[in-house]
């Protein structure tokens, strides 16, 4: 056990190769506690790679990663322990009820737990007798979420969360994950959309080339880039079709 | 997490994959319907077997005698007569295809009378291949000609024969019939099951969702064992029950020794369906792999044929294979009465084989 720091998660030079080519370049960086952390770059970046790293699903070839002072690569089983995941796809098996699965997802981290509570706190009560595939991409992924914190960890781990949601999902996805940090629960995930990454991340770093190239507040890294003499070829609007849509369809979620 | 705390993470997924079976009808029909519906097919099939010989009888002949004869052969237990055959042509058609074992032929002057006395001469036709039945009837019809003589004329018979029955039940076919469909049932559910199951939960993502929480292999592979077991018995009683309300077996074994061999075969199959399905990235990888090792087994370890009507030399390499004491065993606790302690082979033979696949299985597998 190392000793207990402000950072939920330590990463020091990272490393992963695949047939001598590398996916992630000694990579460092740290989570602290109770904030957003945002993971930004282009496909093949290496950002998916080094989560599953730190979620203990790929070997790590080189360097370290340490969750709340444990050594990830030492302690597998611990680290699982500790930490919620929600893949990419929400992966659910069909034909059963999502009381059942909260069940069984408890009871995978030997926990027993009401599943009902759980199913309300994502509005998703009247759904408990419902199977996964009856749910819409909306309500998917919220229940994926709740099913990833059953255990209540200390960080969770969201990959691409947003991915194919409408505009309303996916705010109200949102508003769910700064719920989550709001209990005290670090949050680590990556995103293609930037509009996401600005409202929602405390921090960010942007991966290119396996290799991270900037990691800073999202404000920080603007304001750098004007400094930099950067203007935008088009004076923008105060407002974007974005608005405009939620202007006119609201906030509500849909199902 | 205490050992308490992980034997409650396989008692909640067992209940759960109990519950997702009886929500699915294509996994209730191929567990429970599957095994009854090759019980009625091949029930039927070895019931039918009583019968011993297929023959025609052309009657050229109006003489009593031949009339006499074709009555009792009709009458008979031992020939089962076709009747829709009556001439040559049919008969040679249906020998041909082996519809009919044999043709006995009355010429015209059957029965015609000489020197006070019905005499003739049936003829016996069958085709090149089928010596072994011409010869069985025959010498049956010889015995019943015998019979005829004899009271027509007065003879001495110095030499008889007579049968009488033992106090001993002999194995009958259906006893073997029983016991290879149980092994069927065991294959599918224990092998085809996982097989197409758990790629289609790496597919999904399933597995690789459970592989980020504290859950280990073993807890995973004896849930799966548990439910299996639980269905698999719950299958080959309802197979059971069909054998003996409708076909008639005659159980002569201990339920609570046969229940706990049959769990015992369950979980030694399910563990090679295990390694397969978990081994495989997807079911294209499983199928071939799987239909290898699954063959073999359904048409040598007894499921279909019984062993001991193959050749010596490939009798004693199939007891060796995995199914074999599986179906072995339970003829023996079922057909034979015999218990636990008197299958000290095949319970050797099972064990070894549930050390090596469980081994592998544990090996090979991965989470997507």
């Amino acid at each position: 056990m190392g000793k207990k720091t402000d950072n939920i998660l330590e990463v020091r030079n990272l490393q992963k190769s695949y047939d001598d080519k590398k996916v992630v370049d000694g990579i460092s960086f740290e989570v602290k506690r109770g904030e957003i952390f945002g993971i930004l770059g282009p496909n093949g970046a290496g950002k998916t790679t080094t989560l599953e790293m730190i979620e203990t699903l790929r070997p790590i070839d080189g360097g370290s990663a340490t969750i709340d002072g444990v050594d990830v690569a030492n302690n597998p089983y611990t680290i699982r322990g500790m930490i919620g995941v929600q893949p990419q796809t929400p992966g659910f098996q069909d034909k059963t009820k999502l009381t059942e699965l909260i069940q069984m997802f408890a009871a995978a981290y030997g926990e027993k737990v009401d599943p009902k509570t759980f199913l309300d706190e994502v509005n998703l009560g009247d759904k408990a007798d419902s199977y996964v595939e009856n749910l819409s991409g909306g309500q998917k992924q919220r229940f994926s979420i709740v099913a990833a914190l059953v255990h209540n960890p200390k960080i969770f781990f969201l990959d691409e969360p947003t991915t194919g949601l409408d505009p309303q999902a996916r705010r109200n996805l949102w508003e769910l994950i700064k719920d989550v940090r709001d209990r005290g629960i670090s949050v680590i995930l990556t995103t293609h959309y930037m509009d996401e990454a600005e409202i929602l991340c405390d921090r960010i770093a942007i991966m290119d080339n396996v290799k991270i190239i900037a990691l800073d507040t999202p404000k920080k890294l603007i304001k750098d880039l004007l400094k930099r003499g950067f203007t935008k070829a088009q004076q923008v609007e105060q407002a974007n079709l974005e608005d405009v849509f939620i202007d006119m369809t609201g906030k509500g979620l849909r199902n | 997490m205490t050992l308490k705390q992980k034997l409650y993470t396989v008692w909640a997924f067992y209940i759960v994959s109990i519950k997702r079976l009886f929500r699915d009808r294509l996994a209730l029909f191929f567990t429970f319907l599957f095994p009854l519906i090759f019980l009625f097919v091949f029930g039927a099939l070895s019931h039918n077997s009583s019968v011993s010989l297929n023959v025609a009888i052309i009657n050229r002949s109006n003489s009593a005698a031949a009339k006499q004869f074709v009555q009792s052969a009709n009458s008979g237990k031992v020939l089962k007569v076709n009747k829709e055959v009556t001439d040559f042509e049919t008969a040679n058609l249906k020998m041909s295809r082996g519809e009919i074992d044999a043709t006995i032929e009355l010429p015209a002057d059957f029965g015609q009378l000489k020197d006070g006395l019905p005499t003739g001469q049936a003829i016996v036709h069958y085709t090149q291949n089928n010596e072994q039945a011409a010869t069985t009837l025959a010498s049956i019809l010889q015995a019943q000609f015998q019979g005829m003589n004899a009271q027509l004329v007065k003879s001495p018979t110095p030499f008889t024969v007579k049968t009488e029955k033992t106090n001993t039940h002999s194995l009958s076919a259906f006893d073997y019939t029983f016991t290879g469909l149980l092994g069927f049932a065991i294959l599918g559910a224990g092998i085809f099951g996982p097989m197409n199951y758990f790629p289609e939960l790496k597919k999904m993502g399933i597995l690789r969702r459970l592989h980020t929480t504290p859950l280990r292999v073993w807890q995973y592979f004896l849930s799966a064992m548990l439910s299996n077991a639980t269905t698999g018995l719950m299958s080959i009683a309802l197979m059971l029950i069909v054998a003996v309300t409708v076909f008639k077996l005659r159980v002569v074994g201990n339920y609570i020794d046969l229940t706990l061999f049959v769990a015992l075969g369950i979980i030694v199959i399910l563990g090679i369906g295990l390694a397969l399905g978990g081994w495989a990235k997807n079911e294209r990888q499983a199928a071939p792999l799987g239909n290898i090792i699954v063959f073999p087994m359904m048409f040598l370890s007894g499921t279909f044929f019984p062993r001991f009507l193959m050749p010596e030399w490939l009798q004693s390499v199939t007891t060796f294979m995995p199914l074999t004491p599986v179906i072995d065993g339970a003829r023996m606790i079922l057909a034979e009465g015999k218990g636990l302690f008197d299958l000290g082979p095949q319970l050797g033979i099972m064990f070894v084989w549930l050390i090596i696949v469980y081994a592998i299985a544990f090996r090979v597998f991965r989470w997507e």
